[in-house]
């Protein structure tokens, strides 16, 4: 079939105002993070009477002073290592307990073993504001308040239902064979577990952790409740800068960005495992 | 501690003006880079020390102190604690709250981890603290220093039921309005005295092509001030301090008067800068912002509120304190012009015995010094309510003048009847006054309306 | 499947398990109890909490916005994230684009709210969102020569509703009349002449338009003084029982000469020469909040969407597509019968998901509604906290809140624990 110089001019058109289209759309979705990347490198004397986007035409505004005031800033430095030491413990834990009760769920058996899934499976929805007040007390009860662990715990139990749910479904998948193939060598389940499905395991463990780790990373409210406000971690500590009597934007543009690093290395990273757990977790 | 974020830049911008900078100026912004033992070289004033003061041995001790600052306020506070931490071996921690301190430390005894110290900024938190059973008496350290150091109001201020609960730490002077030299001159007219004078300078102003008056409305403590300053120089200091306990109704002819008063200003969309519906979407540092930020055409002339709006000039503008930025007192609407302060307290958290510890007697006791003050006051941007402390300890003239204003009102001064209210009527978004008065802002015909709705609310939080 | 001895399967389970009944479910149970007590956990008021989550109008102003963020937030995510699917389909750099889309998953709500804050600024100057609108708004209408210029109250001048401004007696031939205009911002005069009183004709009407303000004061108010400067560009109508007669504008110093047509009639300086300069939409206003909270919430979930719907997509059979396009459907037809139907489940997994993550928004709203407008923004998730700590809490009242927001979700829940059944039964 012979398309018609017409229809080629229309197609044509049509692929270039899409084109256009979804130029506009990128720099609409990257100006406001543009616009705090640059607000972090101005004077906040220059922020209170112009916009970020006057440094295109006077790029002398620019200066890193922000950043070096911030990285000598103690308080601000120390709660990106607090953030680190809840994230990764949190992240880990999840990842552990996790998978060992999605192998149970999926692999072994026990009474009632269908209902106490949908049981986690349905956990899955419960608001986290839910649990402020009641663990507020707990954690008072057990010592754990404004404790490096009570956090990661409180983020561990908050992450199993989804890790469960994800890894069960991928453990799942492993062919019985292999698992019976082992189990014939002698494997005890212990074995099989860390031997079999866990490597087997290694995309849906990995997309897992991603989003674990920037669950919490980014987490402010449970930080804010259950977290040591003298070495708050960097949500909380940004949050404490927020004064009514002082803008403080010097302080929270480059924290704010700062504080996005690692999440957007990370994502950039391991964007491929992150779209393969979500892709798991959605199905949900 | 850590090196202040804020003072650093203050150093630089000490660099920027130090040509140019009269004494005064140059000495308000260097106070703030200036962080060992300010207070020494600062004052203190010889021999009028107050009581001396022999803290005890506290060495492995340490507490938590908690308080809403941040940056430069923060460690002004902690270059002062760093004497307390030499003279007694204890370590001090400091915790910032984030705005709402209340629900901070409501949230912290939930968990059982109180700070041992919180500085409170409103008398009826302390109030409810002191009700739930929260603090510990100031101990007899403290109350040695206090009689010593304060006059009767200031003490009175931090009891509650005949028990002295509270160290006022930090004062504020909240009667100054501030303007743009520039505009004034501009517009060829003076500092005005009183309040007619004050809505007839507005009107030139707006002549001359500036908006005159900026408002932070979107931060309704902003507004409850307007309406404090009024109401004590209007109705005088008998009525204000009725109506701040709530013995008169909010319905009063009085209230009346000031919103009527009130709505002079409020009622004229050209005397407010971006009008009306400007005013409520600007926040407090935008209000100070917005009238300094630009000095050869400012979008606005005048910005009322405390002696820290200094701070917020000297941190976000250009404009030098003592030459670009000036300020005056609040006009007289009687005869007299108001005083109205605010302040910071210092009160001992122990909700589970309601006892201080050795460490927190000794804190409390040691706030209430002069010694305190002094290194305080010359780290700058600090008002003490301490009598003895003199005024040579301020670092500059500005401040110096704020200070005496302050002192020297005597008995006649009021606190911020907001701060003495119940938080849910005084000092809470969205109820209470700062909703009403950002209600008035709105639409300031509607004074009946206010009126009810303020009674009404008063009534609930008051518990009557 | 294996049967596993008990030990085993304790041993695998258990640790999860305690977790999550200590620190989720126990909450629920726990809440559950104490919404029925008062606020300082002794007097039991039945439902008397879940009354005031109705009446009290703080509470029902968030439960009013949750139910804006459910219906409005998803949807507008979902399209969106379709429509960049759809669109990123045949393009060469969609990975790149969807990357730039997706990224602000990985930003943290507080750094959103922060963004945000400064996007939704209001001065045109400083926020960018008001720096655009300004900009299409200035392109498509003409700024007025003098925008804010006011007659001075009681000065022989008013002003009319639309902000024309009009002299108050009617002029007849001969005269020159003075029409002064105050509220001019020094800068904008900095390069004006100055005014001079207009030569009066014989048969005409003729005058000045000044600013009557004397920089650094001192002048007489209704007299040119020295220094005074003229307003030029005014086009000054003379009007005769509504309708415009003639009509004129001020050269640069000030003056302006009517026609013999102007006797008896009354001199209006139109509105266009003072309409006040556009200063951008109040985004953080009271009735704009939710939506301007809603549209960062779009901003980070938007990515999410597109790449679960482009991944749904992907598995949608090319062949149908073509066939339906060879039988001559365009594009949208493709979109709407085609494409879209396949993409149902997907669609309905993703609206799901965000409804659910919907109801949490709490940090957004914290930090990018200003203090006044708090109240007009807050959702039941912001409520639950401050009602929750602090001098005048209620935690009977917060976990009240807690268990309604749990109900929300249940219908929620009933929908995955079917599916999950309907797969186990394959």
């Amino acid at each position: 079939m012979k398309t018609s110089v017409a229809s080629r001019i229309a197609s044509f058109a049509s692929g270039g105002l899409v084109r256009a289209v979804l130029i506009v759309l990128a720099l609409l979705w990257l100006m406001p993070t543009a616009g705090l990347l640059l607000s972090s490198f101005r004077d906040p004397r220059d922020m209170a009477s112009s916009g970020w986007w006057t440094v295109f035409t006077d790029p002398g505004q620019l200066t890193g002073a922000n950043y070096t005031e911030i990285l000598q800033n103690d308080a601000i430095t120390g709660s990106l290592w607090t953030t680190a030491l809840i994230t990764v413990p949190a992240t880990l834990l999840v990842l552990v307990l996790g998978a060992m009760a999605a192998y149970a769920f999926a692999w072994l058996d026990f009474p009632g073993r269908d209902w106490w899934f949908i049981g986690v499976v349905a956990l899955l929805v419960v608001p986290i504001q839910v649990a402020l007040i009641p663990v507020a007390r707990l954690f008072n009860t057990l010592g754990l308040f404004e404790t490096t662990f009570g956090v990661v715990i409180f983020h561990a139990a908050f992450g199993l239902p989804f890790a469960i749910f994800l890894l069960r479904n991928f453990f799942a998948e492993i062919p019985r064979e292999l698992l019976e193939a082992a189990r014939l060598d002698g494997a005890g389940e212990l074995r099989l577990f860390t031997r079999v499905v866990l490597p087997l395991g290694g995309p849906a463990i990995a997309a897992l952790a991603i989003f674990q780790f920037m669950w919490v990373w980014n987490d402010m409210l449970v930080a804010l409740v259950f977290a040591d406000p003298s070495s708050p971690p960097m949500t909380v500590a940004l949050q404490q800068q927020m004064r009514q009597f002082d803008s403080n934007i010097d302080v929270l543009a480059p924290g704010a960005f700062l504080s996005m690093l690692v999440p957007l290395a990370i994502f950039f990273a391991f964007q491929k495992q992150f779209v393969a757990g979500m892709m798991g977790g959605a199905v949900k | 501690m850590n090196s202040a974020i804020r003072s650093s830049r203050r150093t630089r911008h000490l660099g920027q003006i130090a040509a140019v900078a009269t004494a005064a100026a140059l000495v308000l912004t260097a106070c703030g880079s200036d962080d060992s033992g300010g207070g020494s070289g600062g004052g203190g004033g010889g021999g009028d020390n107050g009581a001396s003061l022999d803290l005890p041995d506290l060495s492995g001790e340490t507490l938590e102190v908690a308080a809403v600052w941040t940056g430069a306020e923060q460690s002004n506070f902690m270059a002062a604690i760093a004497d307390f931490e030499e003279q007694t071996g204890a370590k001090v921690s400091f915790v910032p709250t984030g705005d709402n301190l209340s629900t901070f430390i409501g949230q912290k005894i939930d968990g059982g981890a109180a700070p041992d110290v919180a500085i409170v900024a409103q008398v009826g938190v302390v109030h409810e603290f002191a009700d739930k059973g929260w603090l510990a008496p100031v101990g007899a350290l403290a109350e040695e220093q206090l009689a010593e150091n304060y006059d009767a109001g200031w003490r009175d201020l931090g009891a509650y039921e005949g028990e002295q609960y509270g160290v006022y730490v930090k004062a504020a002077n909240k009667s100054l309005v501030w303007y743009n030299n520039t505009a004034f001159t501009n517009a060829g007219v003076e500092p005005p005295t009183t309040w007619d004078e004050f809505v007839a300078t507005a009107g030139t102003v707006s002549d001359s092509g500036v908006d005159p008056v900026s408002v932070g409305g979107a931060d309704g403590w902003t507004l409850t001030d307007w309406f404090e300053n009024i109401y004590l120089s209007q109705a005088g200091p008998e009525l204000y301090d009725q109506l701040a306990a709530h013995e008169i109704p909010w319905t009063d002819e009085s209230v009346t008067e000031a919103l009527t008063t009130l709505g002079e200003l409020f009622g004229q969309e050209r005397l407010l800068a971006g009008g009306s519906a400007g005013a409520l979407r600007t926040d407090f540092p935008t209000s100070v912002t917005q009238t300094f930020a630009d000095l050869e055409a400012p979008s606005a002339a005048m910005v009322y509120e405390g002696d820290f709006v200094a701070s917020v000039i000297s941190d976000s503008t250009d404009a030098v304190v003592g030459e670009d930025a000036l300020v005056f007192p609040f006009p007289a609407v009687g005869d007299d012009s108001p005083v109205v302060s605010g302040g910071d307290v210092a009160v001992a958290l122990s909700p589970d015995t309601g006892e201080a510890t050795e460490a927190q007697e000794a804190l409390m006791a040691f706030l209430a010094s002069t010694d305190a003050a002094a290194t305080w006051a010359g780290q700058g941007g600090f008002l003490s309510p301490n009598k003895a402390l003199g005024f040579d300890a301020y670092p500059d003239d500005v401040q110096r003048e704020i200070a005496e204003a302050l002192i020297s009102a005597g008995d006649d001064f009021r606190f911020d009847m907001s701060d003495l209210a119940p938080a849910a009527f005084g000092g809470t978004t969205g109820q209470g006054m700062w909703q009403a008065l950002q209600d008035f802002l709105r639409d300031p015909e509607d004074i009946e309306g206010v009126q009810e709705y303020l009674e009404s609310q008063a009534a609930a939080a008051y518990g009557d | 499947m294996f049967r596993g001895r008990p030990w085993i399967v304790a041993s695998f389970l258990l640790p999860a398990l305690l977790l999550l009944g200590a620190l989720v479910v126990y909450p629920i149970i726990f809440s559950l109890y104490r919404s029925l007590f008062d606020a300082s956990g002794d007097g039991f008021v039945g439902f008397g909490n879940y009354q005031s989550l109705f009446t009290d109008p703080a509470i029902r102003k968030a439960l009013q916005n949750n139910l804006i963020w459910i219906a409005v937030a998803p949807a507008v995510a979902t399209g969106l994230g379709l429509i960049f699917a759809v669109l990123t389909e045949r393009i060469r750099w969609a990975t790149a684009f969807k990357l730039l889309i997706f990224m602000p998953m990985a930003i943290s709500m507080l750094a959103a709210g922060i963004i945000f804050r400064l996007v939704y600024e209001a001065d045109p100057d400083r926020g960018v969102a008001n720096a655009v609108a300004v900009s299409v708004h200035d392109t498509f209408s003409e700024g007025a020569p003098w925008p804010g210029a006011h007659p001075r109250p009681d000065d022989g001048m008013s002003e009319e509703p639309d902000g024309a401004i009009v002299l108050d007696q009617a002029v007849s031939a001969g005269d020159s009349v003075l029409l002064p205009l105050v509220r001019v911002a020094p800068p904008a005069v900095a390069d004006a002449e100055q005014a001079v009183p207009a030569a009066s004709s014989s048969d005409g009407v003729t005058g000045t338009v000044w600013l009557d303000f004397t920089q650094g004061g001192g002048g007489e108010p209704g007299v040119i003084d020295d220094g005074e400067k003229a307003l030029a560009g005014i086009t000054v109508q003379a009007v005769q029982d509504g309708s415009v007669v003639a009509s004129a504008t001020t050269q640069a110093d000030g003056t302006f000469s009517l026609p013999a047509e102007a006797d008896g009639a009354q001199l209006r300086l139109a509105a266009s020469n003072f309409a006040a300069s556009y200063n951008g939409v109040d985004w953080l206003g009271p009735s704009l909040v939710t939506p301007a909270i809603i549209g960062s919430y779009v901003w980070m979930w938007a990515g999410f969407a597109m790449v679960l719907i482009a991944a749904g997509l992907a598995g949608v059979p090319r062949e149908i597509m073509e066939a339906a396009r060879v039988d001559g459907a365009n594009e949208w037809q493709v979109f709407r019968r085609i494409t879209v139907p396949l993409l149902a489940p997907v669609l309905g997994v993703v609206m799901v998901t965000l409804m659910i993550n919907v109801l949490k928004v709490f940090d957004l709203v914290l930090i990018i509604a200003p203090g006044s407008v708090q109240p007009d923004a807050n959702v039941l998730a912001l409520q639950l906290y401050t009602v929750s700590f602090g001098a005048g809490s209620n935690q009977g009242l917060g976990s009240a809140i807690a268990i309604f927001l749990l109900l929300l979700v249940i219908p929620v829940m009933i929908v995955n624990v079917r599916r999950l059944r309907k797969e186990a039964q394959r």
